[in-house]
C-alpha cells in the first residue's frame, strides 16, 4: 500500500511534536538521595527517610511540582559504608544530573559524601547526620536541618548536671557520630565547671558481646551510663546492662543520646531492659504538630501502618529545604539555589528552619532545632505515654525522673 | 571477683563460637575448602527460630529442632546444587577448584543475605528466650537465663558430635573421607554421601547456634558476618580440619577476649583474636591442634 507523502510526514511531524512537547511538560527536576537500602549501614534509617521523602514528593508533585516542573527522586543506595556514599553522590551529579543531594543518615558516610558534593558544587541537605565534624568543614554546600552532637551533648550534660550525679560513664560506638557525641559531653561537662566523674569507653558497633566492658562497672556502678550508640548494638548493650544488674537498678539509669526509643523495633528488642530509661527525643507528640507535620503524619501511618518518629519530619525538613529553595531561587541553578538557601526561611514539618553562618559546630546548620528529654516508664510504653522530663523550649524537671525499687 | 566473671563470660562465648566454627572446620577437613556462607546458616538459624516461634505463637523449644533441620536442609541443598561440581565429575575444574569455591560461597552469603533484606526486612529482631528469666544470680555471678541454657545445649551438643564422630558408622566414615577421600572410597565409602553428611551437620550445628543466639544478640540480615570471623580465627588457630583444635581453640578465644577487654584495651578486642592468630601462626603454622602437611 503506498501512503501519500504529505500525510506520511504530517503524522511524523505530530508524533514528533507531541512528544517534544510531553518532555518539555514533564521535564522533572532531579533530586539524589543517598541513602542505606541494604546492609550493613541502617537500612531501617534508610527506608524510613525514603518513605518521607516519597510522601512530600508525591504531596508537592499533586500540587503541580516545583517551577511547574514535577520533583523525581533518584535513589542510590551507600550500604552505610562511605565509599559506596561516595560513589553514589559521584553518580547522581555527574551521570544523573541531579540539583542537589539529600536523604543522607550516617555521619562516616556524609563525611565522604560531602567532598564529592563540594568539589562540584552541588547542594546537599544533610537529613540525619549528627557529627560535627560535617559542619566544621565550613562547606558552602552543605546545609544541616540534621539534630547535631554539639546541641545533643549541650542538653545531656545539662541533665547530668541537674540530676546532680556523681560518676557517669558513657559506652559509645566506633564512628563519628558515636565518639563525637561521647566527647562532646565530656566538653560540655567541662565548660559548665562541673565536677562529674566523666569517661567514655568505645565499642565495635558490630560487636554483639559488650559483657567485658559491662561487667567492669559492676563492682562500683556509676550513677548513669550514657549510650552514645545506635540499634542494633544500642540494643544489644541494653539488654546486656540489664542482664548483669548494673542499668536500670535503683543506683544507675540509662541515658540515651540516640533517640532510639522512637524506633519501631526499640520495644521488640529491648523488652524489660528498656524500663526507665532516660533519652533525648528529637520528636515527642507533646510538640506542637503544624498542618504539613499532621499531613504527613496521617499519610505515613496510611501507607507504612506506623507513627512517624523525628526521622520521618527530619526526611521531609531537608527535602523541603531544597525545594523550597528553587522555588524561592525561581532556578534550579546550584548557586542560585545556594543562595537562597543561606538567605531564605523554610516553613518545616519541625517549625521554621534559618541557616546559621558562623563558622563552626552551627555552620549552615538549623540551629533551633527542637528536641526534649524523657523517660520510659513502662514496657511497651508509647512515646506519647512517657514521662516528659523537659518539654521542647521549657526547662528540665528532674523531680520526675524514676529508679527502679530492685 | 570480675576475673571470674570474666572467665565464664569468655567460656560461654567460647562454646556459642566452638558450635559455629566445629562445621566450618569439618568442611574444610573433607573438602579442603573455606565455605563463606557459613555465617549465613546462622543467620537462617536465627531467623526461622525467631520468626516460627513469635508468628506462629510456636514454643521456643519445639522451633529449636526446626531450626537446626532448617540449617541442615540448606546444608545439603547447597552441598547438592554448588559444591558438588568441585569434585564430581568435573575433573578439569581442579585448577580452579579454589577460585571456584571462593566464589561461589562467597555469592550465596551475599545472595542469601540481601534476601533476607528484602523479604523479612532490615530491623534486627529479637528470637524468644528459652528460658524466662532473663538475669539468674549465681552467688555474686549474674549471668542471663538464655545465655545459661544456649551455654547447657553447645555443650551437650559438641559432646554429642564428638561421641558421634569418634564412635558411630558415619562419623568413622567422615574421618575416612577426611583422611583420604580415595581410599575411602576404593573401601567401599561413598564420599558424596558422607560430604553432603557433613553440609547437613555444619548447616544443622550453624543453624542451631544462631537460634540459641537469636535472644541474645538481636538478628539482623548480617548478623553472620560476626559469627563466621570468628569462625574463620577459631578454624584456623585450631588447626585447619581439626574438630577439637576448633573446640579448644573456639575457648581460649572466647576467654582470652573477655580478659583482653577488660585488662588492655576494649577497643582492640577484635583485632586481638588476630593478634592471636599471627603469633600462633609464626610459631606452630599447622595450628594449635593441626598435623603438618607436606606438598608432593
Amino acid at each position: 500500500m503506498k501512503i501519500n507523502p504529505f500525510f506520511r510526514t504530517s503524522v511524523l511531524a505530530l508524533v514528533l511534536g507531541v512528544f517534544t512537547l510531553q518532555g518539555y511538560a514533564a521535564d522533572p527536576i532531579l533530586i539524589g538521595l543517598s541513602i542505606t537500602r541494604s546492609p550493613p549501614g541502617s537500612v531501617i534509617q534508610g527506608t524510613q527517610i525514603k518513605d518521607a521523602m516519597e510522601i512530600y514528593a508525591d504531596m508537592i508533585n499533586a500540587k503541580g511540582g516545583v517551577l511547574g516542573r514535577p520533583i523525581k527522586l533518584l535513589i542510590e543506595d551507600n550500604q552505610g559504608l562511605p565509599e559506596k556514599g561516595r560513589s553514589a553522590v559521584e553518580k547522581l551529579i555527574t551521570k544523573d544530573k541531579v540539583v542537589a543531594i539529600t536523604g543522607a543518615h550516617q555521619s562516616s558516610v556524609c563525611l565522604s559524601e560531602i567532598e564529592v558534593a563540594h568539589r562540584y558544587q552541588t547542594p546537599y541537605v544533610n537529613t540525619n547526620c549528627w557529627a560535627d565534624s560535617v559542619r566544621v568543614k565550613g562547606y558552602p554546600e552543605v546545609f544541616n536541618t540534621s539534630p547535631y552532637n554539639f546541641v545533643v551533648a549541650q542538653s545531656m550534660a545539662q541533665t547530668l548536671e541537674a540530676m546532680k550525679v556523681k560518676r557517669v560513664v558513657a559506652f559509645a560506638e566506633n564512628t563519628d557520630y558515636g565518639i563525637g557525641l561521647a566527647k562532646g559531653v565530656g566538653e560540655a561537662l567541662k565548660s559548665k565547671g562541673s565536677n562529674i566523674e566523666y569517661k567514655f569507653e568505645t565499642l565495635d558497633r558490630a560487636s554483639k558481646d559488650f559483657t567485658p566492658a559491662i561487667l567492669s562497672l559492676k563492682s562500683n556502678p556509676p550513677d548513669v551510663v550514657v549510650l552514645t550508640m545506635l540499634p542494633p548494638g544500642a540494643y544489644i548493650a541494653l539488654n546486656q546492662l540489664y542482664e548483669q544488674g548494673v542499668a536500670a537498678s535503683p543506683k544507675t539509669l540509662v541515658y540515651d543520646g540516640a533517640g532510639m526509643a522512637d524506633y519501631p523495633d526499640f520495644w521488640q528488642n529491648v523488652k524489660d531492659a528498656g524500663k526507665y530509661m532516660m533519652t533525648i527525643g528529637m520528636y515527642h507528640p507533646d510538640m506542637k504538630l503544624n498542618d504539613l507535620s499532621k499531613q504527613i503524619a496521617v499519610e505515613y501511618k496510611k501507607r507504612t501502618n506506623n507513627d512517624p518518629n523525628r526521622l520521618i519530619y527530619q526526611a521531609v525538613d531537608s527535602l523541603l529545604v531544597v525545594t523550597e529553595a528553587i522555588r524561592q531561587a525561581g532556578s534550579t541553578d546550584s548557586a542560585k539555589i545556594l543562595e537562597a538557601m543561606r538567605k531564605g526561611k523554610f516553613d518545616g514539618a519541625r517549625g521554621v528552619m534559618t541557616f546559621d553562618s558562623t563558622p563552626g559546630v552551627a555552620f549552615q546548620q538549623w540551629a533551633a532545632i527542637p528536641y526534649v528529654n524523657y523517660q520510659l516508664t513502662d514496657v511497651n510504653q508509647a512515646v506519647g505515654k512517657t514521662t516528659l522530663l523537659q518539654g521542647p523550649g521549657l526547662p528540665l524537671n528532674t523531680t520526675k525522673i524514676t529508679f527502679p525499687k530492685n | 571477683m570480675l576475673f571470674l566473671d570474666l572467665t565464664i563470660n569468655g567460656l560461654i562465648m567460647g562454646l556459642f563460637y566452638a558450635l559455629m566454627a566445629v562445621g566450618l572446620s569439618m568442611i574444610f577437613g573433607v573438602l579442603r575448602i573455606i565455605n563463606f556462607a557459613h555465617g549465613e546458616f546462622f543467620m537462617v538459624g536465627a531467623y526461622t527460630y525467631a520468626l516460627i516461634s513469635t508468628s506462629f505463637g510456636i514454643n521456643p523449644w519445639f522451633t529449636l529442632p526446626m531450626a537446626a533441620m532448617g540449617g541442615a536442609l540448606l546444608g545439603m541443598i547447597v552441598e547438592r546444587t554448588l559444591i558438588r561440581p568441585l569434585y564430581d565429575g568435573y575433573r578439569s575444574w581442579s585448577f580452579v577448584k579454589d577460585e571456584y569455591a571462593v566464589v561461589v560461597t562467597f555469592a550465596l552469603s551475599l545472595l542469601l543475605v540481601h534476601t533476607v533484606d528484602k523479604v523479612i526486612g532490615p530491623s534486627p529482631f529479637m528470637g524468644p528466650s528459652l528460658f524466662d528469666l532473663k538475669r539468674i544470680a549465681i552467688g555474686p555471678i549474674m549471668l542471663n537465663g538464655q545465655k545459661l541454657m544456649a551455654a547447657g545445649v553447645s555443650i551437650f551438643l559438641l559432646i554429642g558430635l564428638a561421641i558421634f564422630i569418634k564412635n558411630s558408622l558415619w562419623g568413622k566414615q567422615i574421618q575416612a573421607v577426611a583422611q583420604n577421600r580415595f581410599g575411602a572410597a576404593l573401601a567401599g565409602i561413598d564420599p558424596i554421601k558422607t560430604t553432603s553428611l557433613i553440609f547437613a551437620i555444619a548447616g544443622g550445628l550453624a543453624a542451631l547456634s544462631g537460634a540459641l543466639l537469636s535472644p541474645i544478640v538481636n538478628p539482623s540480615p548480617d548478623i553472620g558476618s560476626f559469627p563466621a570471623i570468628k569462625s574463620y580465627i577459631i578454624v584456623v588457630l585450631g588447626g585447619l580440619g581439626s574438630i577439637w583444635g576448633s573446640m579448644f581453640a573456639a575457648l581460649i578465644l572466647g576467654v582470652l577476649e573477655s580478659y583482653f577487654a577488660v585488662y588492655l584495651s576494649y577497643d582492640y578486642r577484635d583485632a586481638f583474636g588476630l593478634l592471636i592468630l599471627i603469633v600462633v601462626l609464626i610459631f606452630r603454622p599447622q595450628g594449635l591442634a593441626g598435623q603438618k602437611g607436606r606438598e608432593v
